[in-house]
């Protein structure tokens, strides 16, 4: 197989980062990846679409702040290295390393690189106007002021105090960049202006002195950082006390709205966002600064731009909208949002600003839902939805409409109401001549919401059940969509009478229909009418049994019906033996007949069966105990839900009985023990090979295929944290683990016979072999069984194993001699530095040491894998082995002022891995 | 004010969904996390995405009659906005998820919603909402490049130039333009001289001879009825489309818009971003007035500096007194044959001088055509090649008396079943005109070429076009029932 190209290899990565590091651990991914990004033969287009990992995953390439520290420091070195001229590779690199550096949270350590970036980043944007850089660094220099606004974002105050330079830099610009100057520029005035509400004592000079800083980087931003600001969410607005001088911020403001006209639109409207937040933050600047730009804005057809007058009426109301402007604009909307010139998604945007208007004076304030009262019928007759309509542009239209019209109380023979009325007729009509899929959905939405606004009016409630039986005699396949309509407004309007009597309805249909029209297709969805109506206590149910009965006396449905037909009708059995009207001993027995009938003659066994039994419930148990046997338990399931007559009806209780429910969230941990060592056994046998074979002797055992190299780790299962009672106590528990790499062989599932709440915890070892000793993680997930016979799936928080983890002692026999021990760890010594160029490597570790550390540091971490007593004045032996057959061999000695650790290994791929496990371990 | 993500994908006809472009903004998503909360939802991995929008937007089991999660009757109450399943349970949530779609073509973005609240704000209070529209919109524009079928080849191309163009309009997740808008990738633009500003939405500068061409088209729509009880509706809507090569960084230009004496006010103007001001009265007439002729009529100015590509100065409503074809259709049915009769009118005032008329017949719910026995006063008639639309027409030219007819019989006797439409049925048919009418506008409306005025250095050559053209021009048979417009009850 040829080998991946990068191209392949990134489009990987990106689909599922999971999947792709399942082959190879992020660490070398991410090393590859700088070492493509430093090679100078690779071409500019790959090194940027090498950059879009970190782009994209960057937490997934470095998981610790210190990778992303690493990260940025060489990213900003490629950056150094690169031309001029690959500015498209610059302006990617810009890009990356300013994601690193704020998802890594590397920032809130404020490293040295970190403070490099930025000054770099201020030195790219004081070359304004390309004066030194020329006219191809534009992209660079815009990219730049991006990044630097990202970093205010996220980081709000930083640039707060370079508001001066920040400002010279945005007036001299005067190429296309300006509006990334000015975008940053008002950005950091913003979130300055913030802080400043924020203090507890403001002086008169404060905002003078805030627009004139030009000091360093605002890195207590940092170390305390502001909650995010959405300066308009908040319920109280932070304000500036009045009496600050403010005259420089409003000539900056005013300054800043005149040349809003060079920005795009898109630039423009978060331009206003801003500055709509710096005039509510100080109250002493007008809100009529908006002024001169209203006009402009009124008239736009851009989308972004509208919106910025909404927000500024939402924020300022009467303060800059008169009343006559109020009705304008709100006659604006009205208009635009009908207009045949603009898009879909634009005109729904519309329909939902109008009914979200925020008027000057609203009548009431009580919740989101009701509608503006500027907002009247006469005003938005324009709106009616029409069959014209695509679905969305006439669903929401119609509920606006629908909220208009019950806002305007006109009565039952308001016109307008009419006209909805009508609509909906109209669609049923489109429905009833073969519509489309699409528009059933529609109609039957649309039906919804005209309901759920007017079920009150009885007239034309009675008209549409009308009407929709009337469809259904028609069009019978539409019975899912007819319960899913009563199912839903049942929900929506609890005291509705309209879907028990739409079911009544085509109740009375379904059994009034004459058999010719009785095919077999069509009798599984009157099946499912009848089932439902049969879940209505006020729907009598005796013309149900009737109609059934027929239909397997003079039919040759016990036939023909098969288990499916079989089923549905045993469905509606079901719900009629839970029926109020089986205490009419009349009702009772014809239903008896109905299942001794189906007992006896209908063609599956299975239907026989079940059949048979719901007989003997029926005849031999009191009504009580027969629901009680068949009614569900609400409560969490402390009766035996699992019952027979559950599994027997066709659909909910199936379904939720014999599937598998995941819980809402963990419920269960493995919680890692500390591995007991015993201590090496006193006894010493007799080295019996010759000296120069001791190697090749103990290499030996390596291709026996008995030689087990495994690695054991103990775990005890506990509860993760409070559970629900129900899980207190659990059953036949199988544990399966995922790996997340390639580096191990498969997990065997592992199976704990229970587990309770009030007892010791079941101890689990977990069997690892590696066919690579890497660290890894790996998900864990349980099957379990509760007390009420539910089963359950459970995900489990995910099992670390670390470096350390996989060491092992030096597989030799028991009772091995230290000699022996010593003798082997000499020749592996010797064999890896002869042969370093292969898979062997050697290195170094040097650390300062305190008085005795090096001893505690032994007896800590070593004792296991000691190979030389560390009592031994000089150096000091420890040997890893790193199963299937990998060793890492230390050498310890102890010079003036350091310990010096001489590092070898038959695989030099641990090296990064031994590294970081000796800079955790000196640490302290 | 920014996205989480960016997905395009396409799928033919429901089935293999594939993943053709993803930007994930990892800073943005920080953010995200920040203020969710313990309620955040963290986007699931892309080789999951498709799956999830294809569902979302019910496009999944097409042949399936019904689907609970797709069919259900509350869902999709504002379709504008979906949400996504990602575990397929109530958790996890992911909204507001704005998607485009055009034919196999999905575009998609999920804006960052700044609010820490539990409940959703109303999408009328998020700036990244709007911002996502108008993203997702010039999204749409750029990636079909102007044409309305989308040309593969095209697509696969403009698909590879979408990283560098997200490079420079949203590098990290807050856009500062739409894409279809945008300066082209790293294309730098000169450095002005002087002191005045380069407006962001300009690519360059015009070297050159300078020319201004600006022209009007007015669109009509009518539906006709033929019936004393049902009033017939039309309206009219006008675009002016300039392009401007005109040298300087912000040239100034003034185009004005003129009516004839007694014409009615141009209603519900929309200008371009470039447009620098606007006098307060030409906003003042507006649609939902209904006919208040009061209002100011003109002239209208619309003082600008114009971008370097051609762009929409404005668009307006109009309420014309009279439609420019006045029609009428009689259909009967009899023994298996349909009795057709069509007259049309066109207006005195109208210019008799097509580029293009015809009407269109179509039939609906009824097997092929056999037997035709029509005759016009004017034109040629014509049978479509499935043999279920009768296609009239007219030429370049009505005849004197401005008036035409069409008398005959259609038989139905061929076996195969024509198209289906749920919505003309019995006696529900339309005839649906096609026209376009050079030099001419219905509300009058015009722009003189002198009145162009250009501050600059030279002279630049004024070109000035209008036309009229039709849309959605119905005309209903007069013995059917008809489909039901707002529009009745306006008057």
């Amino acid at each position: 197989m040829a080998t991946p190209t990068w191209s392949q290899r990134i489009s990987a990565f990106l689909l599922s980062p999971s999947q792709f590091l399942s082959s190879i651990t992020s660490d070398s991914f991410l090393a590859e990846l700088l070492h493509e990004l430093r090679d100078d033969k690779a071409s500019d287009n790959t090194k940027v679409l090498l950059l879009s990992p970190f782009l994209d995953h960057p937490t997934i390439l470095c998981p610790t702040v210190l990778a992303g520290e690493e990260t940025t420091l060489e990213l900003m070195s490629v950056l150094a290295q690169t031309p001029q001229k690959a500015v498209s590779l610059k302006c990617s690199l810009m890009l990356a390393i300013s994601t690193v550096l704020i998802c890594t949270t590397c920032m809130e350590r404020q490293p040295k690189v970190a403070e490099d970036y930025l000054d770099q980043l201020f030195q790219t944007i004081e070359d304004t106007n390309d004066h030194r850089g020329g006219l191809s660094l534009q992209p660079i220099r815009a990219t730049a002021c991006e990044c630097l606004r990202e970093i205010e974002i996220s980081y709000p105050g930083l640039l707060s105090q370079r508001l001066e330079t920040l400002y010279q830099l945005k007036q001299q610009e005067i190429t296309v960049v300006h509006q990334a100057y000015s975008s940053l520029y008002t950005l950091a005035l913003k979130n300055a202006v913030f802080q400043l509400c924020q203090k507890e004592k403001v002086a008169d000079a404060d905002i003078k002195t805030l627009l004139c800083a030009n000091e360093g980087f605002g890195w207590k931003a940092i170390s305390k950082p502001l909650p995010p600001i959405i300066v308009s969410q908040m319920e109280e607005i932070p304000q500036v006390r009045t009496g600050v001088d403010c005259r420089e911020l409003k000539s900056i403001v005013s300054s800043l709205l005149e040349e809003s006209y060079l920005l795009t639109p898109i630039s423009q409207a978060a331009l206003f966002r801003e500055l709509i937040d710096v005039v509510s933050m100080v109250p002493a600047l007008s809100p009529a600064l908006f002024k001169s730009q209203l006009l402009r804005l009124f008239g736009t057809a851009q989308v972004e731009l509208v919106h910025a007058i909404l927000m500024m009426k939402s924020a300022f109301t009467d303060s800059l909208f008169s009343t006559d402007d109020e009705n304008f604009f709100l006659k604006r909307l009205v208009c635009m949002a009908q207009h045949p010139l603009l898009s879909v998604p634009e005109k729904l945007f519309y329909i939902d600003c109008i009914s979200h208007f925020p008027e000057n004076r609203p009548l009431s304030s009580q919740g989101d839902e009701s509608l503006p009262v500027l907002v009247t019928p006469h005003l938005t007759v324009s709106l009616l939805p029409t069959v014209f309509n695509d679905s969305s542009t006439m669903l929401s239209r119609l509920k606006l409409m629908c909220m208009v019209y019950l806002e305007a109380d006109e009565g039952e023979e308001s016109k307008g109401l009419t006209y909805l009325f009508d609509h909906l007729m109209a669609l049923l009509k489109i429905v009833d001549n073969h519509g489309r899929r699409e528009m059933v959905v529609t109609s039957f939405r649309a039906v919804f919401i005209f309901l759920t606004y007017f079920s009150q009016i009885v007239k034309l409630t009675e008209v549409l059940i009308e009407k929709l039986s009337e469809l259904y005699s028609r069009h019978c396949r539409l019975a899912p969509n007819l319960i899913n309509l009563c199912d839903r407004i049942q929900d929506h309007l609890e005291d509705s009478v309209w879907p028990v009597e739409l079911l009544k309805t085509l109740q009375r249909l379904v059994v009034e229909m004459p058999p010719s029209q009785l095919t077999l297709q069509n009798f599984s969805w009157h099946l499912k009418i009848l089932k439902r109506a049969a879940m209505e206590k006020e729907i009598p149910q005796r013309s149900s049994i009737h109609f059934l009965l027929n239909a397997l006396y003079h039919s040759s449905l016990c036939e023909r019906g098969g288990w499916q037909v079989g089923n549905a009708i045993l469905a509606v059995c079901r719900n009629l033996l839970l029926h109020p009207c089986v205490n009419q001993a009349s009702v009772s027995i014809e239903l008896a007949d109905l299942l001794h009938q189906m007992t006896g003659h209908y063609d599956d066994t299975d239907i026989r069966d079940h059949a048979r039994f719901y007989y003997t419930l029926l005849t031999n148990l009191s009504l009580e105990k027969l629901s009680g046997v068949l009614v569900q338990s609400q409560d969490g399931g402390q009766t035996k839900v699992r019952s027979l007559s559950a599994i027997m009806s066709e659909t909910d209780g199936l379904s939720s009985h014999l599937a598998i429910h995941p819980t809402s969230g963990p419920i269960l941990q493995l919680v890692r023990l500390q591995q007991v060592w015993s201590p090496p056994a006193a006894s010493y046998t007799e080295d019996t090979t010759t000296e120069g074979h001791v190697l090749q002797h103990y290499r030996c055992q390596f291709s026996d295929s008995e030689f087990a190299s495994e690695v054991t780790l103990k775990y005890k299962l506990a509860y993760l944290g409070e559970t629900e009672p129900l899980f207190d106590k659990l059953f036949s528990i199988c544990m399966s683990f995922d790996l997340k790499d390639s580096n191990y062989e498969d997990i065997c599932d592992i199976c704990v016979p229970c587990l309770f709440r009030d007892r010791k915890p079941p101890e689990v070892c977990l069997k690892l072999k590696p066919k690579q000793p890497y660290p890894t993680c790996f998900k864990v997930s349980a099957v379990i069984s509760t007390e009420d016979g539910l089963t359950w799936r459970t995900q489990l928080p995910d099992v670390k194993v670390s470096f350390p983890d996989i060491f092992l002692p030096m597989p030799v026999p028991m009772g091995s001699s230290s000699s022996y021990k010593e003798e082997v760890f000499d020749r592996l010594w010797e064999d890896i530095c002869a042969t370093e160029a292969d898979r062997s490597a050697i290195s170094l570790f040097c650390f300062e040491v305190k008085e005795n550390s090096l001893q505690e540091m032994n007896k800590q971490n070593f004792r296991n894998f000691l190979i030389s007593e560390p009592s031994d004045i000089g150096e000091c032996k420890v040997l890893f082995f790193l199963p299937p057959q990998f060793h890492v061999l230390f050498r310890i000695n102890l010079t003036e002022d350091a310990v010096k650790i001489d590092i070898g290994t038959d695989n030099w791929e641990l090296l990064p891995y031994i590294n970081s496990y000796l800079l955790k371990i000196t640490k302290t | 004010m920014s996205f989480r993500a960016i997905w395009v994908l396409s799928h033919e006809k429901g089935e293999t969904v594939t993943l053709r472009f993803s930007r994930r903004y990892s800073t943005v998503e920080r953010r995200a996390k920040c203020l969710a909360g313990p309620q955040y939802a963290s986007i699931p991995e892309d080789c999951a995405i498709s799956r999830l929008i294809f569902t979302e937007l019910g496009l999944e089991d097409p042949d399936r009659l019904y689907v609970a999660a797709r069919d259900n009757c509350v869902l999709h109450q504002e379709s504008l906005i979906l949400e996504l399943h990602p575990d397929g349970s109530g958790r996890g949530i992911l909204w507001p998820l704005l998607t485009v779609t055009q034919g196999g073509l999905i575009m998609a973005c999920l804006p960052l919603v700044d609010s820490t609240a539990t409940s959703r704000p109303p999408l009328s209070n998020q700036v990244s909402i709007c911002q996502g529209i108008a993203f997702l919109s010039g999204l749409q524009a750029f990636m079909s490049a102007g044409s309305k079928a989308l040309e593969p080849d095209i697509l696969a191309a403009r698909l590879d130039l979408l990283p560098t163009i997200l490079l420079n309009i949203c590098p990290l997740g807050t856009p500062v333009d739409t894409p279809h808008s945008a300066i082209f990738p790293f294309l730098a633009v000169p450095t002005p001289t002087g002191s005045q500003k380069q407006p962001a939405w300009k690519a360059g500068f015009h070297k050159g001879r300078s020319t201004v061409s600006v022209s009007v088209t007015e669109t009509v729509r009518s539906m006709q009825y033929g019936n004393q009880n049902k009033q017939d509706l039309w309206d009219v809507y006008g675009t002016v489309v300039c392009k401007c090569e005109v040298e300087g960084i912000q040239p100034n230009i003034t185009v004005t818009l003129s009516l004839p004496p007694n014409g009615s006010p141009l209603q519900d103007i929309l200008v371009h971003p470039c447009v620098n001001t606007l006098d307060s009265s030409t906003l003042t007439a507006s649609s939902m007035d209904y006919g208040d002729s009061s209002a100011f009529s003109g002239p209208y100015k619309f003082p600008f500096s114009p971008p370097l590509e051609p762009f929409r100065l404005c668009s307006y409503t109009s309420q014309v007194p009279v439609p420019p074809i006045l029609g009428s259709y009689h259909l009967k049915e009899d023994n298996g044959q349909l009795q057709l009769s069509v007259l049309l009118k066109l207006h005195e005032s109208v210019t008799n001088s097509f580029e293009y008329c015809e009407a269109h017949l179509p039939f609906f719910n009824r097997c092929q055509m056999g037997v035709l026995d029509v005759k016009v006063t004017s034109g040629q008639v014509e049978v479509s090649k499935e043999k279920n639309l009768l296609v009239w027409v007219l030429g370049q030219k009505f005849p004197k008396s401005r008036e035409v007819t069409l008398e005959g019989a259609v038989h139905f006797s061929g076996q195969t079943a024509g198209p289906t439409d749920p919505l003309c049925t019995d006696g529900t048919a339309y005839i649906k005109l096609y026209f376009r009418i050079p030099d001419l506008t219905l509300s009058g409306c015009c722009v003189d070429q002198h009145s162009v005025q250009v501050y600059s250095s030279t002279k630049p050559r004024v070109v000035t076009s209008r036309d009229l053209v039709s849309s959605e021009y119905y005309i209903w048979n007069s013995t059917g029932l008809t489909p039901m417009l707002p529009g009745a009850m306006m008057m």
